[in-house]
């Protein structure tokens, strides 16, 4: 049964039409036996579009339709006519690679999807021939999740590809993929991959659930699909974790999770993520475990200085300047005391120049970017310093800040903490101190709130669960993670058995033989 | 008659999907110690030397005991009348319409002690940190906080106060620190006081404990045999008692017994003596972490009123109750909160109305509950 399943993946692809409540309503129009009929009724839905060749052939007996744009010249020598000139079959319709159908509705989607659709006259069925053209870019590292140690491979635009990327380091019969249609007018292909056997049957059905209820027209990339299913659409935090990584996604399908993935996009979305798995990174994994912790504890830290650094700071410059050292207060003093702004306002832009540094050296070519960021970092930084707009800590402040914001592996998040700045500078130069603990409070509350595919966002912080603490602050050796982690409710906990018997068996060994020889 | 078979059935909906909830032993045990351990941190010490002079961390056991033994007492009740929270026990036990009645004074009570709760809090902070900002600004602040707090279940509730227990260790290490200079000869001699001394004080043990009526409503919805919740209630006990015992021994043996009368905020003078290389200031941080533990009492305090409310009416539009006794708390704190003196008498005739339905209200339950007992369980198999 299982191996059935794999060998077909690729024609299931091509036949399964998900949604199927929705296909059903679809008209299906039965062939005619005259080409002409035919040929007219095709012609006429795809609206006399240009780039659909029809090539008579049998002196106008039959036709062969393909879209040029979409179908590979070479291909439909190999796979037609090459085949033909051997004359082992009559008709190109008795040849063995075909498909056939006797639907013209079911004829225009094949049309579409790139293959050579061959009719003969006073023939019903019509058969057709996977002749698509693939133009594909090769598996590169991915630019924004890189390694240093470790795979360097990332997923593509093709989805036939990236599930090959799975299915090459996941050799097991239990990795389970479905496909599903989605958008009305693109029609674009979705994937969903899970371990059976591990991850909960719940959580894939109500996945599933939430698939099939998209109805828009256009769903272009991943992040389409992640409005239409995230819980809380409200919130300024990503609930779904997107990574280009092959490595990545098969380490969360293996804790439980599933791992969807759309046609046409690099992108692959986790559900149901938890807010620290975007503090994780793969290299965490490759490199040595107290590397890794450190690591990670830098990162977390960087956490708390890009929401929390600016407001801080303002609050103490504002309200609580009694908060510094004595030893500190001349030169802060000394240096806040020539600015003419409020914190508040000198915070504001600081922190909207570096956006706007940071928003135009991102679509620039490298050269242009580089310059940008060293006109904006150094010439106005210093410049501005200079001309008394904004004190030379206020830069410091924001800078960190800034590079804190960068620290997190992954881009939404790193986003929406460069948001949360913001309210928190207006409660902290309102407020001071009180204001920074309720917006915190806020925040935190929110984050408590928050769930993502009904499983709580902030585990394992809370509610607590101690035992997968050992995989979010600190990441303890790998053979001491023998339980999955509980964000996804798996329904097999258990990941590994006894893995370093040999140390201690050497152990006992030696034990038993001192008895012995005793 | 079939209007009513609706409302009862939509009730009996009500209370079970709130049943149905379930939170674990851990996060029962920081409900409990997040909802005791609020403002009264700050003045505790003050107020246990003005009666009980230095020995008044032995009324502070003395009261930890008395609460100790009243919680066995409720743990009585609760056992007997399992998959039941206070207003349900109310109206079962009182009947129905006297069972309203006393559910409507819990709720007054309840949102009389928030207000209290905000007005203390506001207080401390027009004195320590922010002297000019206005009462209404703060008291919004927390009260949105609550609201938000409670707008979700239970649940996050629970998970909300366990997380931000995390920041209770930031207040025992920074007393820890305090203890490192500390002069036990301050405490001496023990029993000094007298018996009748040690007595009064106790009863401002007891109002710095108070909050533990959230056991009653809370306690069917935790996991685990009626001996382990049991032994849940006595952890939370014996946490906040220690917890309490750090702050009055830590001021105590730092002030010495003439000079805590003159600070009205020990705890907070105490830390802002400290001078750290890094920080000075510790008590701006301490109040910025005990603002947490404020907002979660005054919370749990709001969140009892509603739901009391809530019951009362049979409704489930839960929040809007929420809403309306915020309001309330809002109004109360800012009319009240306007004198020293003021805040004082209300707070006197406030805490004094704990006894009744902290201590005698329960107690009077579980008699009636006794008396009756074959005749309420009897009914109940119907």
């Amino acid at each position: 049964m299982r191996y059935r399943r794999r060998k077909s993946e690729q024609e299931k692809l091509m036949e399964e039409q998900p949604g199927s409540e929705a296909d059903v309503k679809e008209p299906a129009q039965p062939s005619y036996s005259q080409l002409s009929r035919n040929i007219e009724y095709l012609t006429k839905a795809l609206k006399h579009s240009n780039d659909l060749k029809v090539r008579v052939l049998n002196d106008g007996n039959a036709a062969l339709l393909y879209f040029e744009t979409l179908a590979d010249q070479e291909k439909v020598q190999e796979k037609i006519f090459t085949q033909m000139e051997f004359g082992k079959w009559d008709s190109i319709a008795e040849l063995p690679n075909g498909k056939h159908t006797e639907d013209l509705e079911e004829a225009l989607k094949v049309l579409l999807r790139g293959h050579a659709l061959y009719i003969e006259d006073g023939n019903k069925k019509l058969s057709y021939f996977s002749v698509t053209t693939e133009i594909n870019r090769s598996v590169e590292e991915p630019e924004n999740e890189k390694v240093v140690r470790g795979s360097h491979e990332g997923f593509v635009e093709n989805l036939m590809i990236n599930i090959n990327l799975l299915r090459k380091r996941l050799e097991h019969r239990d990795l389970t993929i479905k496909f599903f249609r989605v958008g009305k007018k693109t029609n674009t292909n979705i994937a969903i991959a899970y371990m059976d056997g591990i991850t909960n049957p719940e959580l894939v059905e109500e996945v599933e659930k939430r698939i099939k209820s998209v109805t828009a027209d256009t769903i272009l990339s991943p992040g389409f699909m992640e409005e239409f299913i995230e819980d809380n659409p409200g919130s300024p935090f990503p609930q779904v974790l997107s990574t280009e990584r092959p490595d990545r996604v098969i380490a969360n399908v293996m804790s439980g999770k599933i791992a969807l993935i759309a046609e046409g996009s690099p992108t692959v979305l986790i559900l149901p993520s938890t807010f620290f798995m975007f503090y994780q990174s793969p290299d965490d994994y490759n490199s040595r475990w107290f590397s890794g912790t450190f690591i990670r504890i830098i990162r977390l830290m960087s956490f708390l200085i890009a929401i929390g650094l600016p407001a801080m700071y303002i609050a103490i410059i504002g309200f609580h300047f009694e908060v510094i050292p004595d030893d500190l207060v001349p030169p802060v003093k000394s240096a806040i005391d020539q600015i003419a702004y409020p914190p508040f306002v000198e915070a504001f832009i600081m922190v909207v120049i570096i956006e706007l540094i940071r928003e135009a050296g991102m679509r620039l070519p490298q050269p242009v970017g580089q310059t940008i960021g060293i006109v904006g970092g150094l010439v106005i930084g210093d410049a501005v310093i200079r001309a008394g707009l904004i004190s030379n800590l206020m830069v410091i402040v924001v800078a960190l800040t800034a590079i804190a914001s960068f620290v997190v592996p992954s881009h939404e998040l790193s986003t929406t903490l460069r948001m949360l700045t913001f309210p928190l500078i207006i409660l902290a130069s309102t407020l001071g101190f009180i204001g920074i603990v309720f917006g915190i409070m806020f925040i935190l509350i929110h984050l408590v709130k928050l769930e993502s595919f009904g499983n709580p966002y902030f585990a394992p912080v809370s509610p607590l669960r101690l035992q997968d603490l050992k995989d979010t602050f600190v990441r303890i050796p790998l053979f001491k993670l023998d339980n999955r982690p509980k964000d996804a409710n798996p329904i097999k906990e258990q990941s590994m058995g006894e893995s370093r018997e040999w140390k201690r068996n050497g152990k006992s060994k030696k034990s038993k033989q001192t008895k012995k020889s005793k | 008659m079939a209007n009513q078979k609706n409302q009862s059935k939509q009730k009996s909906q009500n209370d079970a999907a709130f049943l149905n909830t379930k939170i674990t032993r851990l996060q029962f045990f920081f409900l409990i110690v997040q909802t005791q351990i609020g403002v009264g941190v700050i003045s505790l010490p003050y107020n246990l030397q003005q009666v009980a002079k230095q020995d008044g961390w032995i009324s502070l056991i003395g009261a930890s005991l008395i609460v100790q033994l009243l919680l066995l007492l409720y743990w009585l009740l609760l056992k007997n009348t399992p998959k039941q929270h206070l207003f349900m026990s109310l109206e079962k036990i009182f009947g129905k319409w006297p069972g309203k009645a006393v559910t409507l004074l819990y709720c007054f009570y309840f949102i009389a002690v928030g207000a209290l709760i905000l007005m203390l809090y506001t207080r401390v902070i027009n004195l320590w940190m922010l002297i000019n900002t206005p009462k209404w600004i703060l008291t919004t602040f927390m009260v949105t906080a609550g609201l938000y707090l409670i707008s979700g279940n239970i649940k996050v509730l629970a998970r909300a106060y366990t997380l931000f227990s995390g920041l209770m260790i930031i207040l025992i290490v920074s007393l820890i620190y305090g203890v490192r200079n500390a002069n036990f000869i301050f405490i001496l001699p023990i029993g000094a006081a007298g018996l009748e001394n040690i007595l009064k004080g106790v009863n401002e043990g007891v109002l710095s404990l108070l909050g533990f009526v959230f056991i009653l409503i809370i306690y069917p919805l935790v996991e685990g045999t009626d001996k382990e919740k049991l032994k849940i209630i006595f952890y939370t006990q014996w946490f906040i008692l220690g917890f309490y015992l750090l702050v009055v021994f830590s001021t105590f043996t730092f002030f010495g017994a003439k000079e805590i009368l003159l600070v009205p905020e020990p705890v907070l003078y105490m830390l802002k003596a400290y001078e750290f290389s890094v920080v000075e200031r510790l008590d701006l941080f301490f109040i910025s972490v005990w603002i947490v533990s404020v907002t979660t009492s005054f919370t749990t305090y709001l969140y009892m009123a509603g739901k009391g409310l809530k019951h009362m009416f049979n409704s489930n539009k839960e929040m809007h109750f929420m809403i309306m006794m915020a309001a309330i708390s809002l109004t109360l704190a800012l009319t009240f909160g306007r004198g020293e003196q003021l805040i004082g008498q209300y707070g006197d005739i406030v805490m004094k109305f704990g006894y009744l339905f902290s201590g005698l209200l329960p107690v009077l339950l579980l008699l009636i509950f006794l008396a009756r007992k074959k005749k309420l369980t009897g009914s109940d198999s119907k």
